[in-house]
């Protein structure tokens, strides 16, 4: 095994392996930049490259190393414009945006970068140890438990709501019932379609992402008239300061990590929940919630390493069985077989150091970008004081092509539009855009594995001693906030301030 | 008056520089004529599916290999409409697509479903498409987890309790062949829908939440899990959907067989004949209604001399992908026979469609 391990590294880093994962975390950078241009759609335009690749850990080099970036970078258009940069780096906008209004741009991308490192290492790091445990850690979790899982997804939306609960819940909903649009897997009916082929398919999330979070700050920085830092701060950047961060709140990072890796193990749930869990998580540990969306870097931190996190666990699935764990993954499987691999039990005996080679490749991929982010951060942070008028153009053209690129129809702007405005009304009225984000997410999960679970096993699984134990951890969760609050009510009253 | 000649002198001398200049145009018209209307040209292929599907594999590697047997060699360009199961591409290029030969969509086989249920979304007719072939027939069985009761299709039909299937959703084939099935033979399957990808429902297979899923042969023998599932014996395969039994799979009976040895009325083989033709369509290409017979022609010859080109062979081996051609009059003739159906197919085809 160790020697696998060793051999995985050498192979990576040799003549012409390492270069392919060059070329790979160059395009995964400006990737993941780009809003709404994502890992996923690129992977499937370079897979036709990778076809001349004949290794197979050149060929991975490039596709995983590309892949592993774009998390990365995706965070730092995020926290720079307020722009998700991936689906999965939406969550940093909360914290990381008002940071750069509050020119601590360096500090938040320093944060932001070295927690998404940790948590790709981490992340990869599970990938290692879990190999002789992976079989048994896969099943353990079917469509029962799923179900429970998302429900427990949908109840962070108490700690996503910020100030009025109610509006919280009441967003939380809305995000549900959009969730129902499209047609329905269990009978076949068409569902709030409103005779649009469009909306058969459900409402795509980057479009409503992009739109509910991006286009309310570029209004907002255009009425305010100024650049994106409102102030010039003593020190300009800080990218220091927000790698120490990371080590200050070192167990957070690691627990979000872990948060990550969970559920980037669990089909169909990945990066996009995970971020929420991990930033909901975040939030609730903070002394004084009152700063939550306000610029914690608990915030920043939380997100930043579990979208990371979840690639290793994504890989789990797809070593173990064979079975993709993402559609990511579903692309990436297809280039092993035409290098002539076959994941899945037998590769594991047979060529163990290819899947130890992944490993590495995630750790290198993102310690090669860090460096290369740190080289250029101050640069990047700069961004933030150029005025307004100059950036909103060429904001505005990224965030929809951008939203385009989601299915390249025409559609996909218009619900960028609308979710634009929505979301501006929303800010407008101090209602949380998140609980919104996580129904819309999470509805569809939930529905199809309540109907499959009762399809399944009618009312047994209620009984699972799984199910029990997660319905149990789900009202732990549910009612931790208000023990804490009560608690320390002496202290402090609830939360204002609008996430 | 001297500038009077001089004005003269400018205005011949730019009439001359125009005529010199648009003279070349004049011969082009002539050129062009002797040309292959191909030459120059940009055939556009819509592909109903995202990026790295395997509808978008297929025409990405037939995009590379097709322009060489096309007179004229003409650029190919592949463009992603999702959307509706392919639904939306369909209506694009019948609709929208000019019937100039130089648009055509990569489309679901079973999208003739929703024609005869009556979807009212659907904005073509069927029969009309310009078939121009289809690089691969598809064609589907069942398979069912091995330490279960149900060893054959016999098991399946006098069993107390339905085995359960994994399907994605209603209008996958997971959902309606089991259905089939129950038509057809009487076998009786307890259909669980909902799960998001195949993979997903294999997962379930291996935890026992379900024990059976429809889905293509090739798939079953491209990939993992499904070796490791063969050697252990994980898995039994119960029937298949071909019209003769697969050389993989010898030893399981089709449906066709089993209809016979069941005496399955007529009107319910009508209906397997209509849902299976679906499989024999395979992965078709099609163009726009009225396209010229002298470019179909062209588009239908290239068509089989890239499936017969032996590079392309090569490239579809590597990739993976399975070729076994159908012709553009194959596909045109099968369209015509599953459109012309009587009523009480149409009703029979809701039922096992979930409408």
């Amino acid at each position: 095994m160790l020697d696998a391990f060793v051999s995985g590294f050498w192979q990576v880093v040799a003549w012409p392996a390492f270069g392919y994962l060059l070329i790979g975390i160059a395009i995964g950078f400006f990737v993941g930049l780009l809003p709404g241009l994502g890992g996923l759609a690129t992977l499937a335009l370079m897979l036709p490259f990778s076809y001349t690749i004949k290794q197979p850990v050149e060929a991975f080099c490039f596709l995983l190393g590309m892949l592993a970036v774009t998390g990365t970078t995706g965070d730092i258009t995020s926290i720079l414009f307020g722009i998700p940069g991936e689906g999965s780096s939406a969550a940093l906008i909360l914290d990381g945006y008002p940071m750069s209004k509050k020119g601590e741009a360096g500090r938040a991308l320093g944060a932001a970068i070295m927690s998404s490192v940790v948590g790709a290492t981490i992340g990869a790091l599970s990938l290692a140890i879990s190999i002789p445990i992976m079989r048994p850690l896969v099943l353990l979790f079917g469509s029962p438990e799923l179900f429970i899982i998302a429900i427990m997804g949908i109840s962070f939306i108490g700690t996503l709501a910020g100030s009025s609960l109610i509006k919280g819940l009441l967003a939380g909903g809305i995000g549900l019932m959009l969730a129902a649009i499209g047609v329905d897997p269990q009978t076949g009916a068409i569902r709030y379609t409103f005779g649009s082929l469009y909306l058969w398919d459900r409402l795509d999330i980057i479009p409503v992402t992009v739109g509910l979070f991006a286009i309310p700050e570029i209004v907002d920085l255009a009425v305010r008239g100024t650049s994106i830092a409102e102030k010039r701060s003593e020190k300009l950047t800080g990218v220091m300061e927000g790698v120490k961060d990371t080590f200050r709140h070192f167990w957070l990072v690691m627990r979000c990590s872990l948060i990550g890796v969970y559920f980037g193990v669990l089909p169909v749930l990945g990066a996009n929940v995970a971020q929420w869990m991990a930033y909901g998580h975040a939030v609730q540990g903070l002394k004084d919630r009152n700063l939550a969306g306000k610029g914690a870097i608990e915030g920043v931190l939380g997100p930043g390493s579990a979208n990371n996190s979840t690639r290793g666990g994504d890989l789990i699935p797809t070593v173990a069985f064979g079975i993709p764990g993402s559609g990511a993954m579903a692309l990436l499987l297809g280039a092993l077989l035409i290098v002539g691999l076959q994941p899945g039990p037998e590769m594991l005996k047979t060529r163990l150091d290819v899947t130890f080679a992944m490993v590495w490749i995630l750790i290198i991929a993102n310690i090669i970008v860090a460096a290369l982010c740190f080289l250029i951060l101050n640069q990047l942070a700069a961004l933030t004081f150029i005025r307004g008028g100059l950036l909103i153009p060429f904001l505005l053209l990224l965030v929809f092509i951008g939203s385009f690129t989601a299915n390249n129809s025409l559609n996909d702007l218009v619900v960028t539009l609308i979710s634009g405005v929505v979301g501006y009304y929303m800010v407008l009225q101090g209602w949380p855009r998140p609980p919104l984000i996580l129904g819309l997410i999470l509805g569809k999960i939930a529905e199809n594995y309540l109907w499959i679970s009762t399809a399944a096993y009618g009312t047994k699984w209620l009984l699972f001693p799984s199910v029990i134990f997660l319905i149990v951890l789900t009202v732990v969760i549910i009612a931790f906030p208000t023990i804490k609050e009560r608690r320390g009510r002496a202290r402090y009253e609830r939360p204002e301030g609008t996430i | 008056m001297k500038s009077e000649k001089c004005k003269m002198a400018r205005v011949t001398s730019l009439v001359l520089t125009f005529a010199i200049c648009i003279l070349p145009f004049a011969f082009i018209q002539d050129l062009y004529a002797q040309a292959p209307f191909y030459q120059g040209k940009t055939i556009t292929i819509i592909v109903g599916t995202k990026a790295g599907d395997v509808y978008d594999l297929y025409a990405r590697a037939i995009a590379q290999f097709m322009p060489k047997h096309i007179p004229g060699n003409p650029n190919f360009i592949v463009q992603n409409m999702t959307g509706a199961g392919s639904l939306i591409a369909a209506n694009h290029v019948y609709n929208l697509g000019k019937p100039d030969g130089l648009t055509l969509g990569a489309i679901f086989p079973a999208l003739y479903f929703d024609q005869l249920t009556g979807r009212k979304e659907v904005k073509f007719d069927w029969t009309k498409f310009t078939w121009i072939g289809s690089p691969t027939v598809s064609n589907h069985f069942i398979y069912m987890r091995a330490d279960t009761p149900y060893k054959t299709i016999d098991d399946v039909r006098n069993a107390k309790e339905a085995p359960k299937c994994g399907s994605t959703g209603t209008a996958s084939t997971g959902y309606y062949m089991p259905k089939l099935f129950e038509e057809t033979i009487g076998a009786k399957f307890n259909i669980v829908t909902g799960y998001q990808s195949g993979g997903d429902i294999d997962l379930a297979a291996e935890r026992g939440e379900i024990v059976c899923r429809s889905f293509t042969i090739t798939a079953y023998h491209a990939r993992e899990p499904f070796h490791t599932w063969r050697k252990k014996g994980f898995v039994r395969e119960l029937v298949q959907t071909g019209k003769k039994r697969d050389p993989r799979l010898p030893n399981v009976p089709t449906i066709y067989e089993l209809m016979e040895k069941y005496k399955t009325p007529e009107d319910a083989r009508r209906l397997a004949t209509v849902i299976l033709a679906a499989g024999d369509v395979g992965r078709p290409y099609v163009g726009p209604p009225g396209v010229p017979p002298d470019r179909v022609k062209i588009l239908r010859e290239a068509f089989v001399k890239t499936m017969n080109d032996a590079d392309f062979k090569g490239e579809a081996a590597k990739r993976k992908l399975e070729l076994d051609l159908v012709s553009g009059e194959e596909l045109e003739a099968l369209a015509k026979e599953v459109i012309a159906q009587p009523p009480e197919t149409v009703e029979r085809m809701k039922r096992v469609l979930g409408k």
